[in-house]
């Protein structure tokens, strides 16, 4: 064999989930001791261990509510069909969440799976060149201005059971069932992740911050974004509006305030 | 001879201008568990190490440790996933990110494993043995020149530990080792647990190995723990640097000198107190074997 492939064969044989390869003594010395297929079953059970325990650093609540033994059995099935495509290790866990619900885990796992990999790139999420404040903002050119927010900010929806039961509050209601069908056919709970300083932070927001969030994030001006706060009275309006802007600048979701449009946003 | 420019003088690069005056350098290895600790305390070693896919474009915690660190003592970058002597393309989006960081926190250091770990796009997130042939030889030689011109420094390579042996193999480990790194002009990290580790499983002489190196290559010391794992030894950096490994670091210390030395553990990681003692053992190793070069000058 040349080199490209024998190491095709060595990849094969140390990620098969079905056995050893045939023809391993013809490729691999063995002894006494050790045969080539022990040798090769060391590799084999590293790939897996090495893959599943990357998955359970970043997923430890979905594994928590799957028990053990199931997380075990669906991330083994999971790596052996996903392996990874980036060079640092934790990455595998890109698809887990699909895959949960490809399999028809309970949808309350799959959130947690899609919560806690925000979780993940929120905390990894390279540090904004900025943080904007409010105090910076020019008046004058604020209602076409719009905001950059910074790498780490997340937004999903999710089953409302998702962070009672990621902070292990098993009294929430619906918590205790993880196979009760999920709330999202009545409308997901909109939440936010980021990260400030070094501690990633999630929140629920009400359903005109979601909105709102939509919109910045979609490059609208942010007199766009304040018409999305519209329930008749402008005063109570313009409060809720600068409330939830004030925030957003409060939590350092946003890197900067773009005057031009053609700034690009940093996400 | 394609031969590549160090950009600084290196601790290593010191260690064998001044043997006799330059202090030995002894570190470890920056991990996770031990952030919160460095965070508030820092570090009591003369030099760390980071492994280069925990820091690539992220920010954060990591990257303020790093900071942190790197503001007290110099960083060497060991990397896990280049894949040097792999078949798939090196990925130019790694090599542009290592480079970024290596100049970013002035690594005085780069190097990662002569293995491979990709396979049709894919990461193993493992150091699988290379069969130690002529055709492998070229290839990586050929691929350890392509990142030393591209982050503009030379690469150090360590040598792994493994549990197989190719029929193909037609050189002896060490002679695969020297060959590479001499004709890519590379240096190497020589991993003393993964010699140990090695000729135990394959049974060859580690004084051979040993003695086989091209001493102006080899640039850093590695040691870490191993376990028995019943027919073979396994290389888990799980446990203190066994009475051998220590053996066969005070021959190093005789013949290349007392190098720059990095104390490993990624299993069961005891507090930082554990590997500053590890640390402390190595550096009166090393100062021992310096105070004897003192009194054998003129």
């Amino acid at each position: 064999m040349n080199l490209a492939e024998l190491q095709r064969y060595f990849a094969r044989a140390a990620t098969s989930g079905r056995g050893p390869l045939p023809e391993l003594d013809r490729v691999f010395l063995g002894n006494e001791r050790l045969s080539a297929e022990d040798r090769l079953a060391i590799y084999n059970r590293g790939y897996f261990y090495r893959l599943l325990e990357a998955l359970a650093s970043v997923f430890s609540q979905t594994k928590r509510v799957l028990g053990e033994s199931d997380f075990e059995r669906l991330g083994l099935a999971y790596v052996a069909q996903h392996p990874s495509e980036h060079p640092a290790v934790e990455r595998v866990g890109r698809s887990f969440s699909a895959y949960l619900r490809r399999v028809a885990a309970p949808p309350l796992v799959v959130d947690l799976a899609r919560l806690e990999w925000a979780r993940l790139c929120a905390l990894v999420a390279p540090n904004p060149a900025s943080v904007a404040t409010a105090s910076g903002i020019d008046a004058e050119r604020f209602p076409r201005a719009r905001l950059r927010f910074v790498p780490s900010l997340q937004w999903l929806e999710l089953d409302p059971r998702t962070l009672p039961v990621f902070a292990g509050d098993i009294s929430a209601p619906g918590a205790a069932d993880i196979s009760a069908p999920g709330a999202l056919a009545a409308g997901g709970a909109p939440v936010a992740v980021w990260r400030r300083e070094h501690v990633v932070h999630q929140l629920c927001l009400d359903e005109a911050e979601w909105k709102a969030l939509l919109r910045a994030a979609s490059d609208a001006t942010l007199s766009g974004v304040c018409a999305v706060f519209d329930r008749g009275s402008q005063t109570e309006d313009e409060r809720h509006a600068f409330q939830v802007l004030s925030s957003w600048f409060g939590r350092q979701w946003v890197a900067a305030v773009a005057y031009d449009a053609r700034q690009p946003n940093s996400r | 001879m394609h031969r590549i420019a160090a950009p600084q003088q290196t601790l290593s690069e010191q260690a064998r201008a001044h043997p006799a005056t330059a202090p030995a350098r002894v570190g470890f290895g920056l991990r996770a568990p031990h952030y919160d600790a460095i965070l508030s305390h820092g570090l009591r070693c003369d030099f760390a190490e980071a492994i280069s896919e925990n820091f690539l474009s992220r920010g954060g915690r990591a990257f303020s440790v790093l900071e942190r660190v790197r503001s007290d003592m110099p960083l060497a970058l060991h990397g896990v996933s280049l894949s040097i002597g792999g078949m798939d393309p090196l990925s130019e989006p790694y090599l542009t990110e290592l480079a970024g960081l290596a100049t970013r926190i002035e690594a005085f250091s780069v190097s990662d494993h002569l293995c491979f770990g990709t396979f049709g796009g894919h990461y193993a997130h493992d150091l699988w043995p290379l069969p130690y042939t002529e055709e492998a030889l070229r290839h990586v030689v050929q691929r350890v020149r392509t990142v030393q011109d591209r982050l503009g420094r030379r690469l150090l390579l360590e040598n792994v530990s493994s549990y197989v042996e190719y029929r193909d193999s037609t050189l002896p480990e060490w002679e695969f080792l020297s060959e590479v790194v001499t004709r890519a002009d590379a240096g190497l990290l020589l991993d003393l647990n993964n010699l140990y580790v090695n000729a135990k499983n394959h049974g060859f002489s580690w004084l051979t190995y040993l003695h086989a190196l091209p001493k102006d290559r080899v640039q850093q010391i590695h040691l870490a723990g191993h376990s028995d794992a019943g027919g073979y030894l396994f290389d888990d950096h799980g446990s203190p640097v066994s009475a051998e490994v220590w053996q066969l670091y005070e021959e190093s210390l005789s013949l290349f000198g007392a190098l720059p030395t990095i104390i490993e553990w990624d299993e069961r990681l005891p507090e930082v107190s554990v590997l500053e003692a590890e640390a402390d053992r190595a550096r009166v190793l090393a100062n021992d074997r310096l105070a004897r070069e003192r009194q054998i000058q003129p």
